[in-house]
């Protein structure tokens, strides 16, 4: 088993105007597969944001393994080796499926026949080798989003984030795409955070939970014990505030 | 799987044949008067080019090339009337200054998008046509402008291509060399970085893509592009005139390069046709040549509603229609 990357949120604030995103969030990743999870506007993607470099914090740090990423722009960290999809997959249309793994690989020094080999056996582990030179226009959903998938594991990733990868699959899909995930760790070294409304993904996958509400965090832990804490039922089913 | 940099695809062979019958035909047919309206159309498909890929690879607008082909002209003669040297060396000058003032373009460019890009893009233009008409072009006067009253002083041209036909044949080569320039890098890491920055410019800093350098990085191809075209017509003409470079000019070969189709070799041909050609063929017939105007406005509403790839759009969708077999059939 290889040791897994240390992701630590310290003290992270972020305000737009006069309301406050993120509210001084600390929780340390240890485990390969974290979650976080909570209600709509609970600041899940601004969390997200921060860590990749779209959004500038107030205050606060994102040591990953000892090193601050938050003094460095978002491709850097993407050199760092910080990964992340978004909640509508991003892949350019007029790129092949291979390309547009490939890249994510464009600005690492190699040789370029070592890059397509990483992006095709990439490709392989999430089953879209057959697809490889189709266009990014003509994939489906699901294929979109492994083609992601595969974009986020190539380049010796250190953390890969996932902002509601399951958003519009089936549910064959996202246990697929549950399989993917547990299986990153094993395949890359790479930690991996999600974040999901699908509660059966996150405790399947996700060894310690973050949640959020507010822009508070209410919880962090085990995901079994965080997802049986009263104050994450509250949040989640709108009951009254429990101190 | 066959992704080399050296593939030839069903459009870049017809871009090759097209390029090969222009570069033979073209120059035996032509008289005097045609040589001269088809080697001007040649440095204007270079110039549209740069555009049009801009458009097509990254979705950034640019109203400036026309101007940009004027600075491309501009260092051109001022080169052959301050030194002595080729008319190559003059013409990699010029290119390389005018991506120079590329990359200074794309200064706003990477703050600003959309509207706000074109109309900043839109003003380098007018800016460029005021000094255009207010300095006028270098024909071998003295200082730093380099005008004089009364005659021209000679303009070097390539040794190569000393006749107008050579000329024709030299200007249709460096044009397909420009088109091979863009198609390299298309395929190549800049060709990924502009898909995912035209996609998402937040992707594409996801996955690593500085999105910074690869923008000024196309505002410098399409700058010498220009400035090689304003070069060749330099030479061409062997003096150039401020009226050819007015903002509206460069609006209008961009909307050309839209009617066209910029995502794909034939859209800026097209659009130098319609920009040089057709006028001069109206003009032929005794037509007034305005009615160019009113071809293209027709040209662009055309775009807008039917084809949003251009003309070359649908020439290469209806190509490709025919070339494939119908369902069912063996």
């Amino acid at each position: 088993m290889i040791a897994p990357h240390k992701v630590e949120i310290d003290q992270v604030l972020v305000r737009f105007g006069g309301v406050v995103a993120l509210n001084a969030i600390s929780a340390a990743f240890t485990a390969p597969i974290g979650g976080i999870i909570g209600p709509n506007g609970a600041g899940k993607t601004t969390l997200m944001n921060v860590i990749s470099g779209f959004v500038t914090s107030k205050g606060g740090r994102v040591v990953v393994d000892g090193q601050d990423i938050l003094t460095h722009p978002p491709h850097k960290r993407a050199h760092m080796g910080l990964r992340r999809s978004f909640q509508k997959e991003q892949i350019a249309d007029d790129l092949t499926v291979f390309e547009n793994v490939l890249v994510q690989l464009d600005h690492r020094l190699g040789s370029p026949a070592a890059k397509r080999a990483e992006a095709e056996r990439m490709l392989e582990v999430v089953g879209l080798s057959d697809r490889a030179d189709i266009p990014g226009a003509l994939l489906s959903g699901f294929e979109r989003r492994l083609t992601d998938v595969a974009r986020c594991m190539v380049g010796n990733p250190k953390l890969i984030m996932f902002d509601e990868p399951a958003g519009g699959l089936s549910v064959e899909e996202t246990h697929a795409l549950g399989d993917l995930i547990l299986g990153i760790h094993a395949l890359t070294g790479a930690q991996t955070l999600v974040i999901d409304h699908d509660v059966e993904l996150i405790s399947r996958v996700c060894t310690e939970t973050l949640v959020l509400d507010f822009g508070r965090r209410i919880a962090f832990g085990p995901t079994a014990q965080v997802l049986a804490d009263p104050k994450v039922k509250a949040a989640y089913l709108g009951t009254e505030d429990i101190a | 799987m066959d992704r080399s940099l050296f593939r030839i695809t069903p459009s870049g062979a017809s871009g090759l044949i097209f390029a090969a019958l222009a570069f033979t035909v073209l120059p035996a047919i032509a008289g005097s008067y045609w040589m001269s309206v088809l080697t001007s159309a040649a440095c204007f498909t270079m110039a549209a080019s740069g555009v049009a890929f801009m458009y097509a690879r990254l979705g950034m607008v640019s109203l400036t090339q026309v101007g940009l082909m004027g600075i491309g002209g501009w260092v051109a003669l001022r080169l052959n009337y301050l030194f002595d040297f080729p008319f190559e060396v003059n013409l990699i000058l010029a290119a390389l200054a005018t991506m120079v003032f590329g990359w200074i373009l794309a200064l706003p460019a990477l703050r600003m998008r959309g509207l706000y890009l074109a109309l900043v893009t839109l003003m380098a233009a007018g800016g460029l046509e005021i000094l255009f008409s207010t300095f006028q072009f270098p024909n071998g006067g003295v200082g730093f402008w380099g005008v004089k009253i009364g005659s021209t002083d000679p303009f070097r041209g390539p040794m190569l291509a000393q006749t107008p036909e050579a000329f024709l044949r030299y200007v249709i080569g460096m044009t397909t060399l420009g088109f091979l320039l863009i198609e390299a890098h298309r395929r190549t890491a800049p060709g990924r970085a502009w898909a995912l920055i035209r996609k998402s410019e937040a992707a594409a800093m996801a996955a690593g893509v500085n999105v910074t350098l690869y923008k000024t990085w196309a505002f410098g191809i399409a700058g010498l592009l220009a400035g090689a075209s304003g070069a060749l017509l330099a030479a061409s003409l062997g003096l150039l005139d401020d009226g050819t470079f007015r903002s509206p000019e460069s609006i209008l070969l961009f909307a050309l390069a839209v009617v066209g189709g910029s995502r794909y070799w034939l859209g800026p041909v097209i659009a130098a046709f319609l920009y040089r050609i057709l006028p001069a063929l109206l003009n032929t017939w005794g037509v007034n040549a305005d009615l160019a105007y009113v071809i293209f406005g027709i040209g662009l509403l055309h775009a807008l509603i039917t084809a949003p790839n251009g003309i070359a759009g649908q020439i290469f969708e209806a190509a490709q229609a025919l070339t494939t077999k119908p369902r069912g059939q063996k």
